[in-house]
């Protein structure tokens, strides 16, 4: 279902603005952009890759693609839980890079208009604040929207990147 | 060209372009070889390049490109005929004519014509007339009368050369050539006249089907095919008529002009199986030709008794009918025009009643190339992938476990045999030879040691090796660049290199071959080698490093020559020296993640050895296991496997294990270590040790057990992950997994430092 919302939305800019994909993760509602997303699947079999960070589970072939695996809850320093079978993988692609996302539950294409996103609050000293775009209220509800990029690319990702071009 | 073009006329124009383009690639290093051994096959393939170009260019009214190849055609033509010694000077000039062409060429391709390009071929052309007068005054004392300045007709051109060569010697391989490109000229003649037929109000395609004709006509006498020769210059002559604007006898001469298309088709295809080119009933088929042809009225009138000048002038007046004007002159009689109108159409008739039952047989197609996109094709080769992994999936599914299903098993047998052909048959598809490539530098090597006053033999190894096209493309230019290093900076001049008890003539040595899942390529030269000292002083000098290098390694020193802004060349020569060149191969190495090794000894040359992986090659590879984790070793680096008995293994007091096999002490490397995996046992008894070789460099690699071997596709890791120790990349397996492909280069780093600390402590006992 969210995947055909993407395609038809790919073939109008503006249709994707202010939508976000909504996932749930211990016990928090998160968002990222729709624009980036991909598809959404199934964990499936994950093949370790050595010498990673942490969160970077591995990688899984999506048809013949080679796709990494960064889990989530690694990534934000939330303790390790079993994957079961609500257990997704939102595939984004930024810059042409495609990752694979491990987050708990998906939820839904949630439109968030502008206005009611507040900025990320800077009063945690948590690091996982860094990956905050904002926090987008939906009714009583509030999503944590998050930075697609600095997640992908920000801190040990960053160093990892760019050793391998040294 | 004056006249706008239309878009016809630009595709003529590009096919021209890229079909002289090609020709040139082919032959130039044909040329080189003509320095070294003038062999007459060679000479007339060169022959032959420039005559056609000359005839193409002609025709599409590009003048200085004619005058050149002419020109050129003109001295070849001498050589060939004996009358002319070829000396090196011939050869240069006849590349410096090529690379004119091709510069005229892309002149051509940009502006539809070649009018900037009058300096050089007037440059060119004079060169070589003034090589062809001092051959000739030294060669014949007697002064053979100079070539003629206007191009001679291309049918007596062709003429000429059966007449003079009637032994010429016609290997298998100028036949087959014969036939392959005129297979393609009758194709796309057929298809030109086809189009021709349906409309025939548009005469736009006809050029091209004249100059399709005319080429195969040019093939034909060249190869002394006369019967195929003289139809295809009947067909010529009547497309000619029609170009330029003449009356057939029939309204459309395309059923009969293809029908002798037929003829020549089947004539070619007689050449191919090596029958002979003999045309049965050749007369007949030239006079349903020359039937065609309308008639003239005048040729009649003539007959009837009428002044012939009458004629002319009536012509030339001629805005009634003829006859009509003649009558009003009273130079001929109502009787007489009556007359000859009859026999006019009486005759158009009777071409009309025998024409029109030409039929067509049906010739069968013969080989033929397309271009496709590159992009289709990965697509193409992952959807095989993916339907690789759905037949695995669907053959082994779970829910068939326990049933006794002979015919389902029997179809799916059939089905893996065919996906596996298919799968074969992609990965062939985009991988090309390398020998284009090598031969394209047969050229640089040539220029360059001309220019640089050095003897060089250019040794090629290899050339059947394939790559893929992509990493072909890219390393084109990073060869350049080393190759050019090599001959100004690695090779002596001759009187240095006697000096140093050398042969005068130094050896470039470029090969390509597999090694354990890479392609090598290897610059090898008997030069000076890299010189250390300077390497170093120009790098400190640069600010390269820090400090005097005193604590760097050969091999560090070595790679400073890829650093930017290197360059040790005292004098900047314009073949090499400006100091950008390493540092560009390194990074267009580093897009198709290859490496570059340097090796040196001083006085005795130096080798580099660009190692390329093969993103999308196959290798053969063993599955093995350990823990949960699978993983795949290349076959190729694999020596052996056994189980080893724990006296074979000794461990050192730093606790490094090392194996006795027969009387070799290897470094063990523990395969779960890397991976961080749990093996099913820590105890080297209880699982296998594979050895492994590379680069001469022996260990053992310890694991659980091998699972089978398998060819797989080479895929990367994501680039978001980037490189990965001890992984070169990874694969997919039949069961829709991922599996790691392990790097024996690096694995074999980790390896080596455990035996040498070994040998260490030994040595310290």
């Amino acid at each position: 279902m969210a995947e055909n919302t993407t395609m038809t939305n790919i073939e109008n800019e503006d249709t994707q603005k202010d939508k976000y994909l909504t996932f749930h993760l211990a016990g928090e509602d998160y968002g990222i952009e729709i624009q980036y997303v991909i598809e959404i699947i199934g964990i499936q079999n994950i093949t370790d890759v050595p010498d990673m960070p942490a969160f970077i589970r591995g990688v899984i072939n999506l048809r013949g693609k080679v796709v990494p695996i960064m889990d989530v809850r690694a990534r934000f320093g939330i303790k390790n839980r079993d994957y079961d079978d609500r257990t997704c993988i939102i595939v984004v692609n930024i810059d042409s890079t495609e990752v694979g996302l491990v987050v708990d539950e998906v939820s839904e294409v949630a439109d968030i208009p502008e206005k009611n996103v507040e900025p990320a609050p800077r009063t945690s000293k948590n690091h996982g604040d860094s990956y905050i775009q904002g926090m987008g209220k939906i009714n009583n509800d509030v999503k944590i929207l998050l930075d697609v990029h600095k997640l992908l690319f920000s801190g040990e990702m960053q160093e990892l990147v760019e050793t391998s071009e040294e | 060209m004056s006249i706008p073009l239309d878009d016809d006329q630009i595709e003529i124009i590009q096919e021209f372009a890229t079909e002289s383009r090609d020709m040139i690639e082919q032959l130039e290093p044909a040329i080189i070889e003509l320095g070294q051994n003038s062999d007459s096959e060679i000479l007339n393939a060169i022959f032959r390049l420039f005559h056609s170009m000359k005839g193409s260019a002609g025709f599409l009214e590009f003048d200085h490109m004619t005058r050149v190849a002419h020109a050129a055609e003109n001295l070849l033509d001498l050589i060939r005929n004996g009358e002319v010694e070829l000396v090196p000077n011939h050869v240069t000039l006849l590349c410096a004519a090529c690379d004119f062409a091709k510069e005229a060429l892309d002149m051509v391709e940009s502006d539809y014509n070649d009018d900037a390009m009058v300096a050089p071929a007037d440059a060119i052309s004079e060169q070589l007339h003034q090589a062809i007068e001092v051959a000739t005054d030294q060669e014949e004392p007697q002064v053979e009368p100079a070539p003629d300045a206007h191009s001679p007709a291309p049918q007596s051109d062709a003429e000429q050369l059966t007449d003079d060569f009637p032994g010429i010697e016609i290997t298998d391989e100028m036949r087959l050539s014969f036939v392959q490109e005129g297979n393609e000229l009758l194709q796309s003649t057929e298809q030109g006249l086809l189009a021709w037929g349906e409309h025939p109000e548009n005469n736009d395609s006809i050029g091209e089907i004249f100059r399709n004709i005319h080429s195969f006509k040019g093939n034909c006498g060249f190869f002394g095919f006369s019967d195929i020769e003289k139809l295809s210059h009947q067909m010529e002559n009547i497309l000619d008529r029609v170009k330029s604007g003449s009356k057939l006898a029939v309204e459309n001469p395309a059923d009969q002009l293809l029908a002798s298309l037929d003829i020549l088709q089947r004539a070619v295809n007689n050449i191919a199986d090596n029958k002979g080119e003999e045309i049965e009933n050749l007369d007949d088929h030239l006079n349903d030709l020359q039937t065609l042809i309308a008639p003239l009225l005048g040729d009649y009138l003539v007959e009837e008794g009428v002044q012939q000048d009458a004629i002319f002038h009536a012509v030339e007046t001629q805005k009634k009918p003829v006859g009509e004007i003649l009558v009003e002159q009273g130079t001929a009689s109502a009787e007489q025009v009556n007359s000859a109108l009859q026999k006019q159409q009486h005759k158009i008739e009777q071409t009309k009643a025998t024409a029109k039952p030409a039929s067509r047989t049906k010739t069968p197609a013969k080989r033929q190339d397309i271009r496709v996109e590159l992009g289709k094709l990965d697509s193409l080769i992952n959807l095989i992938g993916e339907l690789v992994i759905a037949e695995n999936m669907l053959i082994h599914n779970p829910d068939l476990k326990g049933l006794e299903l002979e015919n389902f098993g029997k179809a799916g047998q059939h089905m893996s045999k065919l996906v596996r052909e298919l799968q074969e048959m992609a990965m062939t598809i985009r991988m090309i030879p390398v020998s284009g490539l090598f031969r394209r530098m047969i050229r640089l090597v040539h220029d360059i040691s001309v220019k640089a006053g050095k003897k060089v033999d250019l040794v090629l190894i290899g050339e059947d090796t394939e790559m893929d096209k992509t990493v072909i493309e890219t390393i084109t230019d990073p060869l350049v660049h080393l190759l050019r290093n090599s001959l100004d900076h690695g090779l002596e001049p001759p009187d240095e290199r006697l000096a140093a008890g050398k042969s005068e003539k130094g050896t470039v040595k470029l090969s390509a071959r597999h090694e354990e899942g890479e392609v090598w390529v290897t610059i090898e030269d008997d030069g000076r080698g890299l010189n250390k000292e300077k390497i170093l002083e120009k790098a400190i000098s640069k600010g390269l490093i820090e400090g005097d290098g005193s604590d760097m390694t050969d091999k560090q020193i070595n790679n400073l020559i890829f650093a930017p802004g290197f360059s040790t060349a005292a004098q900047i020569t314009d073949i090499s020296g400006r100091g950008v060149g390493m540092d560009v191969v390194k990074k267009n190495l580093e897009k198709i993640k290859g490496k570059i090794d340097v090796s040196s000894t001083p006085g005795q040359g130096s080798k580099i050895v660009l190692r390329i992986p093969l993103t999308l090659a196959i290798i053969d590879g063993m599955i093995v296991r350990v823990g949960t984790a699978t993983c795949i070793v290349p076959t190729l680096s694999m020596l052996e496997a056994f189980r080893p008995e724990m006296n074979q293994i000794t461990i050192t007091p730093d606790g490094d294990e090392l194996a006795k096999v027969r009387d070799n002490f290897l470094p063990i490397v523990r395969l779960h270590d890397i991976l961080g995996k749990t093996p099913d046992s820590k105890n080297l008894s209880d699982g296998i040790l594979i050895v492994l070789e590379y680069q001469e460099t022996r260990f053992c690699l310890f694991i659980d057990e091998i699972l089978g071997q398998q060819q797989t596709v080479i895929k990367g890791l994501s680039d978001f992950i980037g490189n990965v120790p001890g992984v070169s990349g990874c694969t997919i397996l039949g069961d829709g997994g991922v599996c790691l492909i392990l790097d024996v280069g690096t694995l074999v780093d980790s390896a080596e430092n455990k035996k040498n600390k070994y040998e260490n402590t030994r040595d310290a006992i």
